[in-house]
């Protein structure tokens, strides 16, 4: 019978305490696995921390210079532009509130209702509108909000208005519409996630302590996936805030988000501000995240993919 | 569904979640419709008609926007998903995995416009720092680096794909037991195989979806492609351009429809596929465990 | 795949030489400095409760973990800190260990295609080890097709197929339930026998270490207890631990009231017990255990001759449990007795809180000092 120990020969010819010797090999394979934060940190982490310090340099005709001003903080705070973003977050906040309602009592009743090996795919359901361009969605609402688009046309034969309803576009409240259409399926996947941490015999304890729907929500539901609810909300908050397509398309007068003044600022060549704009973006991400982590320890999100 | 749920409550509320991808789905659902009316929007006669797809293709602008949207995408995902894979391992192993996933699930939550901005600022410094590098050493090989150009686009769209690709991939690793690997490291082989015949495998389905959605997503993206994207024109870019200057016109319907058809027909076509699989699969198993339960 | 019958007087060295391991997790300690030697073609159980380090010592064997400090040996060389796969040993795991997505074959020939060998060849080898553990009509099945004792035999034959010297089983039973648990146990010692290689088996079901062992170490608190063969962890204890763990022991503590050589008196409960020292040195008043295992102990009137292998105590109740049954006797301390008898009969039992004596042959009782 050959020996089966043949590989052990060359480990084993290592003298008794000896410090093993790694090999270059081993020494690198922790590294690689650490390249792809190695790369969000020098893309993605210092890119966002400079708009801090971008945000403080010099504006010139077309670019800007290291110096220290804040200049572009004061044009931001002591204009027009701080009404605009205070009321962005009025209606961000707005559509969180539409989005919640319709979407988390969905990701309840799939978790609730739907047998367990088809609750994947009912998710998956809602991947597919999300996987058309954002920005096709967004102005194919042009079309359906329109004076005599898909929604007035259908109500004025049906009877039920006799003027087309001019307020759905060109708005706040078309703002609000193509909010809520972009980021539902978003609360969908987050409260799906967040219903991960209530099993599913609370719902047959609650049955049988007859405790009723509403109670059931406040008292066990929410407190349990607290963590997911609030990561999905802060999402559609700050996209609200900061995805300039939708004031852009959507919006009227007065419908200017924080992304919509950073990319004017850059097609004006005023890159100091579009960075203060930025860094003030990325403080109030920090601080609603801070602050739910604090709450609720939002790692708890996570506890099911690990 | 429970035995004692009232069946027709439970049906009210399906019709609603299906109301609502319906409702979701409509804008795009009616930019289809409109695509093929000879007439275009909002006219009152509907006649079919495919001429608006056949303006796409013998534009020689879109054709063009379309093989660089497609190089893209194919690079950014062969980057990203191995990537991905790469930090969902990490993220596994990993004693302090807050930085990990914090950093690798922060970019979904910059919005677009900010993203870019700051990164399109990043990049710009960046290159003037070269450049003046370049000047000192007397030698312009530096002047190009991080210039906007294709590469500046592909880091930005790795930043956004990341999340998606280590989400999904993260999902079906937890399904797998690392007994295995043990057990793979325990018959003989060594790390790298032990991944790739026994792991991957299992996790396959996950790296191709991480890979079909990079594609889509990098497909679809307009804002920091076109903030980070320097010469070059993607599909979306062409396509709002056109919209924002001249308006919806019929051909931007035909565009809008046709990248839906797509992103669809892929998208549904993994859920058909996965659907068609679970189902076939659990259907033989439970046909061949019974006997041996008994 | 005849491997020699285990030969402990030949020249060829232990198969596994643990040299004072120790392995900390921060500031847990898993294993305290560990030395035990574990011959070739042996069957040698790490037995102990959950959580005592016996699996952490287990798989810093195979190469699992990294000790702290101390070494293992295998066939007599150091192995260093070489991976699993560069060991000459293999693994069979709790559960969920076979690979998912490849058939009985596949898996159980996993490992040779790994090291290369022709189709051929791998084909008739995983045929025979499949045969060794009676799966051969199930070779095109898939894990989740099998139960979970078929399932552990294709983990058996997935590592014996290997031909490595060192077996290491991980609770390999402890998913499966009672009844097949045994049958698995017996299985695994005449596998054992047939292959001639060594095998070490974690667990923490005594009944299953008798079963299959050849010596059995006990491993509790990241401290290695008590080595020695199944017949002596149970029949002799040594340790305090070793008896309160193996077996039905009633313990005692007590102090020693006058030690003298070979034998001492021990102050239990207002008795006078007498009991060999075993060697052991003892002082007047030092606080020791005594054990007596509960079939060893009997029940007598509460009028009989007062000796030293015998104490008072009140009868609690009974516990039938079928082939036998236990009688619950408190002694006047509190300390509560079991005496096991095979279950005859329930006539003449005596009431609850009746007095009576408690007694047991001389060589029954043993003496611990820690």
């Amino acid at each position: 019978m050959a020996s089966p120990t043949t590989d052990v020969t060359d480990g084993g010819t290592l003298p008794v305490g000896t410090p093993p010797v790694t090999p270059w090999r081993d020494r690198l394979t922790p590294w690689v696995f650490r390249a792809p934060l190695v790369f969000m940190v020098m893309f993605f982490a210092i890119p966002m921390a400079l708009t801090v310090v971008f945000s403080v340099f010099e504006r010139t005709m077309f670019w800007m210079e290291p110096g220290f001003t804040l200049f572009s903080y004061e044009n931001f705070f002591f204009s027009a532009r701080l009404i605009n973003f205070l009321d962005s977050m009025k209606y961000s906040l707005i559509a969180v509130a539409i989005c919640f309602v319709l979407g988390f009592p969905i990701a309840v009743f799939i978790r609730k209702s739907v047998p367990q090996v088809a609750q994947h795919r009912v998710i998956l359901l809602f991947i597919l509108p999300f996987m058309v361009s954002e920005i096709i969605r967004v102005f194919a609402l042009r079309p359906v909000l329109q004076r005599n688009g898909l929604v007035n046309s259908t109500l004025m034969d049906l009877g039920l208005i006799d003027e087309p309803i001019t307020a759905l576009l060109y708005s706040h409240t078309g703002v609000v519409i193509g909010e809520v259409l972009s980021f539902l399926p978003f609360i969908v996947f987050a409260g799906f996630l967040a219903m991960e941490a209530v099993p599913k015999y609370i719902f047959e304890v609650c049955d049988d302590l007859g405790v009723g729907p509403w109670r059931r929500f406040k008292d066990v539901i929410l407190p349990l996936a607290a963590p997911g609810i609030f990561a999905g909300s802060v999402f559609i908050f700050v996209n609200g805030l900061g995805v300039a397509l939708l004031p852009n398309i959507l919006g009227g007068a007065g419908a200017v988000n924080a992304g919509l003044i950073a990319t004017q600022a850059i097609t004006a060549l005023d890159f100091p501000l579009a960075m203060a704009v930025s860094a003030i973006m990325m403080a109030t991400l920090m601080t609603l995240l801070w602050i739910g982590h604090k709450l609720f320890d939002l790692t708890k999100i996570l506890s099911p993919l690990s | 569904m429970n035995d004692y749920d009232n069946p027709l409550l439970h049906k009210l509320k399906w019709a609603y979640l299906l109301l609502v991808v319906t409702t979701l789905m409509t804008p795009v659902l009616y930019v289809m419709y409109v695509s093929f009316n000879a007439n275009g929007f909002g006219a009152n006669a509907y006649v079919f008609t495919l001429e608006w797809y056949g303006l796409i293709f013998s534009d020689e602008l879109l054709i063009g926007a379309l093989r660089w949207t497609f190089m893209l995408a194919v690079v950014v995902t062969v980057i990203a998903v191995p990537m991905a894979l790469l930090a969902a391992k990490y993220y596994k192993s990993a004693n302090n995995k807050l930085f990990p996933v914090f950093l690798l699930l922060a970019p979904l939550f910059v919005p677009p416009d900010i993203l870019g901005s700051a990164l399109l600022v990043f990049f710009k410094n960046l290159n003037l720092t070269f450049v003046w590098l370049g000047d000192l050493l007397g030698t312009t090989i530096f002047d190009s680096w991080f210039r906007l150009s294709f590469l500046t686009a592909t880091i930005g769209l790795i930043i956004y794909t990341i999340p998606y690709s280590f989400v999904v991939i993260l999902i079906t690793m937890g399904r797998y037991r690392p007994e295995q690997t043990e057990a793979a490291r325990a018959c003989g082989a060594n790390g790298w195989r032990a991944f790739w015949d026994i792991e991957f495998p299992q996790i396959r389905a996950g790296v191709f979806s991480a890979c079909s959605f990079t594609v889509i997503l990098v497909f679809n993206e307009y804002t920091r492609t076109s903030l980070l994207k320097g010469g070059f024109d993607t599909f979306t870019t062409v396509l709002i351009s056109q919209m924002l200057n001249t308006g919806m016109s019929p051909q931007s319907y035909a565009m809008s429809a046709l990248v839906s058809f797509i992103a669809i027909a892929v998208i549904g076509s993994i859920i058909l596929f996965t659907m068609l699989r679970a189902d076939s699969l659990s259907r033989t198993a439970r046909a061949k465990a019974e006997p041996v339960m008994s | 795949m005849t491997k020699g019958t285990p030969d402990m007087t030949s020249p060829r060295p232990p198969a596994v030489e643990v040299r004072n391991l120790s392995k900390h997790y921060g500031d847990f300690v898993a294993l305290r400095d560990v030395n035990v030697t574990i011959g070739a073609g042996e069957y040698f159980v790490l037995l102990g409760p959950s959580g005592g380090g016996k699996t952490t010592l287990l798989r810093t064997i195979g190469g699992f973990h990294r000790p702290t400090s101390g070494e293992v040996l295998l066939n007599g060389q150091s192995v260093g800190h070489l991976p699993p796969d560069k060991r000459p040993t293999t693994m069979v795991f709790q559960a969920y260990a076979l690979f998912p997505h490849m058939t009985v074959t596949q898996n159980v020939g996993y490992g040779l295609k790994v090291a290369g060998l022709r189709k051929d060849k791998i084909a008739e080898k995983v045929d025979y080890a499949l045969e060794q553990v009676g799966l051969s009509q199930f070779t095109h099945r898939k894990p989740h097709e099998l139960s979970g004792g078929q399932q552990q035999r294709v983990q058996l034959a997935r590592a014996i197929v290997l031909d490595r010297d060192i077996l290491l089983l991980d609770e390999p039973l402890a998913a499966l339930d009672a009844q097949l648990r045994k049958d698995m146990c017996l299985e695994l010692k005449h596998l054992q026998e047939q292959v001639g290689i060594t095998f070490i088996h974690v667990t923490h079901n005594q009944e299953e270490a008798m079963t299959v062992a050849d010596r059995i170490a006990l491993i509790a608190n990241g401290n290695l207890v008590e080595c020695g063969n199944a017949r002596d962890i149970y029949r002799a204890p040594d340790k305090t631990f070793t008896a309160s763990f193996v077996g039905e022991n009633n313990m005692l503590s007590g102090k020693i009231a006058t030690a003298n050589g070979t034998s001492a008196i021990v102050d239990v409960a207002g008795a006078r017990l007498s009991v060999d020292t075993r060697g052991l040195h003892v002082q007047d008043g030092q606080p020791v255990n005594l054990s007596i295992r509960s079939e060893c102990v009997a029940i007598d009137h509460a009028d009989a001759a007062a000796d030293a292998h015998s104490i008072k105590g009140a009868y609690t109740e009974s516990v039938y449990l079928g082939l036998t049954t236990s009688h619950l006797v408190r002694l006047p301390d509190g300390t509560e007795m079991i005496s096991r008898v095979i279950s005859d009969t329930d006539d003449g039992l005596p009431e609850a809180g009746a007095p009576l004596r408690v007694t047991w042959k001389p060589s029954d009782i043993r003496l611990h000092v820690e």
